[in-house]
């Protein structure tokens, strides 16, 4: 059986690392064609957020981030449910925890965690809602999530252009939310590491949502594969007429994979105002939204690798920041890199036609029709009804 | 007689190391019907699919018509004359019959489609092998023993000599059947060869010339069925006796368990599929429903199951109404349900067997500890069922896609009576498996009946229906038109005349065997 885990396991692994090598390699000849100093720029997308403390911290706040959207993708695709409110979500759940952040004058202690909650309600809510649409009035979800996203971005932006932000302000932006309203940092007050704990203070915004990530990714996956929501979940996934067949509430299930999903959506918008940007600013979900899919995809909608499918996508976004920032490539031809890797990643042959190489050389099974006596065949036996 | 097909030594090794075909040697005369037995899993869809091209050999030799041959694609095949019938139909549904047959190969008019060409191409195909077809009939709207012909036509029209039939009798009901049987027939005096994969015994005694049985990827052996009895095909295929009665304890009826009365179901085709049916079902009988498939048994255990909202009528369940409730409902109400389309609603195939097994009780204890799943005794109760149900799998955390079509029912057959039903309600429960497991899922069906529960028995199988049941009810169009209070004693042709709706009994008549 373990055998079995690791094996299927690293099956995954190689998977994504071989998509992501030679994806590498297309873009490094995408460079080389395009760039006046290719070998620099690629240096600076190969190991650039590990360069500087601050790169390093970008790298980590934004996969924290796709690790939330990450996750909340991958509870609605394992009910099969193509569900891509991520983005209105999240926006949503920055507004409601900014707003708390800004406006409710309360002790950080009590602040910070009726943000948290607050983000996380309305996630809920915005996800619950095209979830009964779909459940009950078979309404596209792929349609009414966009549409959703849609009212959910230009509310925001309503709320913040003519209510939140101070009518001093020279751009569209809120007031900076106050130390009770922002989280704090992930680096434990140690005497002796004081001066790193400044340094990762000054130079990076990573915040205790570092803690809440871990958390959340160990409650989704005790959630999805232990307890009889989880259960619920995956059959109507795997096979909603058996669920059905089997006295499962379909409906209430799909309803409820879309609410949860929403928390973590909520989640990562509480973590982009009050971790990262501590205060709420326009385009503050810089699209993100659609890149949990990306994560979940790479992950396998499994909850564990999702944290991992999300520091490597990360890294990827912030080794492309720093490539356009220090060399001549354009952002475009980035994308162009990242676009290759997905592509890759999810095409599902890649992996069977590799293995097919793999075991059309292993000696012994031969091809063709070279040798007729059949007793060298011997010691595997069919795998039904062998014994 | 030459050998038109000879295959030798064919060893096949899938990728995933599991051997399909070890050794086997085939050799098929021209001209003749040559059937192909073997269980689920004993390599002869394996083997038909190296012939026809679809799998290649991993070594061994070919010779069509004396020819060594190497098919890469199935149109490699097609070209010398090997075509295959497969058993999951493979035909566009919007377009017409004849649009089907000639799909790939179109008789042109100045290069546009000449659909009149075809029609008349097709219909005389089908005049010349003697299957009856609809030339211009949408294929969605024919049924399944037409789509068949369509499909052996198709395969004709291409020029096919050896035709290979992958268990074309699955999804037809008897009649069909005995249609295709005189359109083999007809097949093989007009000099085709064909190869007829199956399980079904009697249909091997019925329709070939010589039979081949293969077990565990080899050949057991080849004979002519004249020399061929049915026990003695089981033994080889099973490798051991296999009991082909099934042995019935006298069983002493109890209490109605589940009472019907005046039942009606209108379709969301606007089709009024059941009409005022009544009847009960006793504790410790096997009621077995017979009747052409279609006239409303499929209806009948969707709205008993909470699959399907009844229109009107009532349905206890000692007394505790099921019509217009959640499955959930009927399930806690005491109704096991062995569905008629084990793929699409009896399993998921993807999860795990023993996550197939729990779906009607992940929710109560043992199982539903706390805010979790004890999936300790998930596997406990995966390991005690695939023991006692004698499910052939290394453990139960694979997936049921693994498992053979048999062994995949009794995962099913596991779930449903281990929830210690007061009423089983088994659709086709042996359909499409093989011998071994189909006397396994008959005996165990008696066993419960003679433990004291009631059975709804629904089957096409007509020898199933009349072996099994104590008591018969015949369907005709929706509604019971006819009842027979002692199976054994029950001819046949009388049940036949009933099922045709050429014969009904009264229903005052009726009224006090329901």
């Amino acid at each position: 059986m373990n055998k079995l885990l690791s094996s299927t396991f690293f099956r995954e692994l190689l998977r994504v690392v071989v998509a992501v090598l030679i994806a590498l390699g297309i873009g490094f000849i995408i460079t080389l064609l395009v760039s006046d100093q290719p070998i620099e720029a690629y240096k600076a997308f190969l190991f650039g957020p590990l360069t500087k403390i601050n790169r390093f911290g970008d790298w980590i706040e934004e996969s924290i981030t796709l690790t939330f959207l990450g996750l909340s993708v991958a509870i609605v695709f394992k009910a099969n449910q193509f569900s891509l409110g991520q983005e209105g979500q999240m926006v949503l759940g920055a507004l409601v925890s900014g707003s708390i952040a800004l406006f409710v004058p309360l002790p950080a202690y009590l602040r910070i965690p009726l943000a948290i909650m607050a983000a996380m309600v309305v996630g809920f809510l915005w996800g619950w809602l095209p979830g009964y649409l779909k459940a009950h009035l078979n309404a596209n979800e792929i349609v009414s999530t966009l549409m959703l996203n849609a009212i959910a971005l230009l509310f925001y932006e309503w709320l913040l252009t003519y209510y939140i932000k101070p009518p001093t302000a020279g751009y569209t932006s809120s007031a900076t939310f106050p130390a009770e309203g922002t989280l704090p940092t992930f680096f434990p007050a140690l005497p002796f590491l004081a001066d790193l704990r400044t340094l990762f203070m000054n130079q990076t915004n990573i915040s205790i949502a570092l803690y809440l990530v871990v958390i959340a990714v160990m409650v989704v996956y005790f959630l999805m594969f232990r307890t009889p929501f989880g259960y619920e979940l995956r059959m109507v996934g795997a096979n909603s007429k058996f669920a059905r067949y089997g006295g499962i509430d379909v409906k209430k299930t799909i309803v409820l994979a879309f609410a949860v999903s929403g928390i973590f959506a909520g989640l990562a918008g509480s973590h982009l105002a009050m971790g990262i940007h501590h205060k709420l600013i326009l385009n503050i979900t810089y699209a993100l939204g659609f890149e949990g899919i990306v994560v979940s995809l790479l992950a396998s909608n499994n909850p564990l690798a999702v944290p991992f499918a999300a520091l490597a996508y990360g890294y990827l976004r912030a080794g492309a920041n720093i490539m356009e920032r220090s060399s001549d490539m354009s952002r475009e031809m980035v994308l162009v890199i990242q676009g290759i890797i997905i592509l890759l990643v999810t095409a599902e042959k890649l992996m069977p036609m590799v293995q097919k190489r793999i075991s059309s050389r292993k000696p012994g099974v031969r091809t063709g029709g070279d040798k007729t006596d059949d007793e060298s065949v011997s010691g595997t036996t069919l795998a039904e009804g062998g014994d | 007689m030459t050998a038109i097909v000879d295959m030798r030594n064919i060893v096949k090794v899938y990728p995933n190391g599991v051997v399909a075909n070890d050794g086997v040697n085939f050799t098929v005369e021209q001209g003749e019907i040559h059937a192909l037995v073997g269980e689920n899993g004993a390599g002869k869809s394996t083997l038909m699919k190296v012939l026809y091209g679809l799998e290649h050999r991993t070594s061994g030799e070919i010779l069509v018509k004396e020819k060594p041959v190497n098919f890469r694609l199935p149109d490699d095949a097609i070209r010398t004359g090997v075509g295959m019938v497969h058993q999951n139909f493979m035909l566009v549904p919007s377009f017409t019959v004849a649009q089907n047959i000639v799909l790939g190969h179109e008789p042109t008019h100045r290069s546009l489609l000449d659909s009149h060409e075809a029609a008349r191409v097709t219909q005389e195909l089908a005049e010349k092998y003697g299957l009856r077809i609809d030339a211009n009939a949408v294929t969605d709207s024919v049924n399944v023993g037409m789509r068949q012909r369509v499909e052996i036509l198709k395969t004709l029209y291409r020029g096919a000599e050896i035709l290979i039939l992958d268990e074309p009798t699955a999804v037809l009901t008897p009649q069909e059947t005995k249609e295709l049987f005189l359109a083999v027939r007809a097949l093989v005096k007009q000099g085709k060869t064909v190869i007829f994969i199956t399980h079904k015994l009697r249909e091997v005694k019925e329709i070939s010339d010589r039979v081949t049985v293969m077990r565990n990827g080899r050949v057991m052996g080849t004979l002519p069925t004249s020399k061929a009895t049915r026990e003695g095909l089981a033994r080889m295929m099973v490798g051991r006796d296999v009991l082909l009665t099934v042995d019935k304890p006298p069983t002493k009826r109890g209490q109605p368990v589940l009472r019907i009365d005046d039942l009606s179901y209108i379709s969301e085709t606007g089709r009024l599929a059941l009409k005022g049916v009544k009847f009960n079902v006793y504790a410790g009988e096997i009621l077995g429903v017979a009747g052409v498939e279609g006239n409303g048994q499929t209806e009948l255990v969707e709205v008993l199951t909470g699959l399907r909202p009844a229109t009107t009528g009532t349905a206890e369940i000692e007394s505790k109404n099921v019509l217009r409730k959640e499955p959930r409902h009927v399930r806690l109400a005491g109704v096991a349900h062995i569905p008629e389309d084990r793929l699409t609603n009896g399993l998921a195939l993807t999860a795990s067997i023993d996550e197939n097994l729990i779906v009607d009780r992940y929710f109560r204890p043992p199982f539903h500890k706390r805010m979790a799943i004890d999936y300790k005794e998930v596997l406990k109760q995966g390991e005690d069922l695939i023991e006692e149900y004698d499910i052939r799998t290394p453990n139960g955390k694979l997936p049921v896609s693994s498992l053979s079509g048999g062994n995949m029912q009794k995962v099913i057959v596991a779930r449903e009576f281990s929830s210690r039903p007061a009423l089983l309600i088994a659709a086709q429960p042996t359909r499409g498996i093989d011998v071994g497991a189909t006397e396994f899922v008959r005996q165990q069906l008696v066993r419960l009946r003679t433990d004291g529960t009631a059975v709804l028995l629904v089957s096409a199988d007509l020898a199933e229906v009349m072996s099994l049941s104590d008591r018969i009810i015949v369907m005709y169009e929706g509604q019971i038109t006819g009842v027979f209070p002692d199976a054994a004693s029950l001819p046949e042709e009388e049940l036949g005349l009933y099922m045709l709706g050429l014969k009904r009994q009264d229903p005052a008549e009726m009224e006090a065997f329901l």
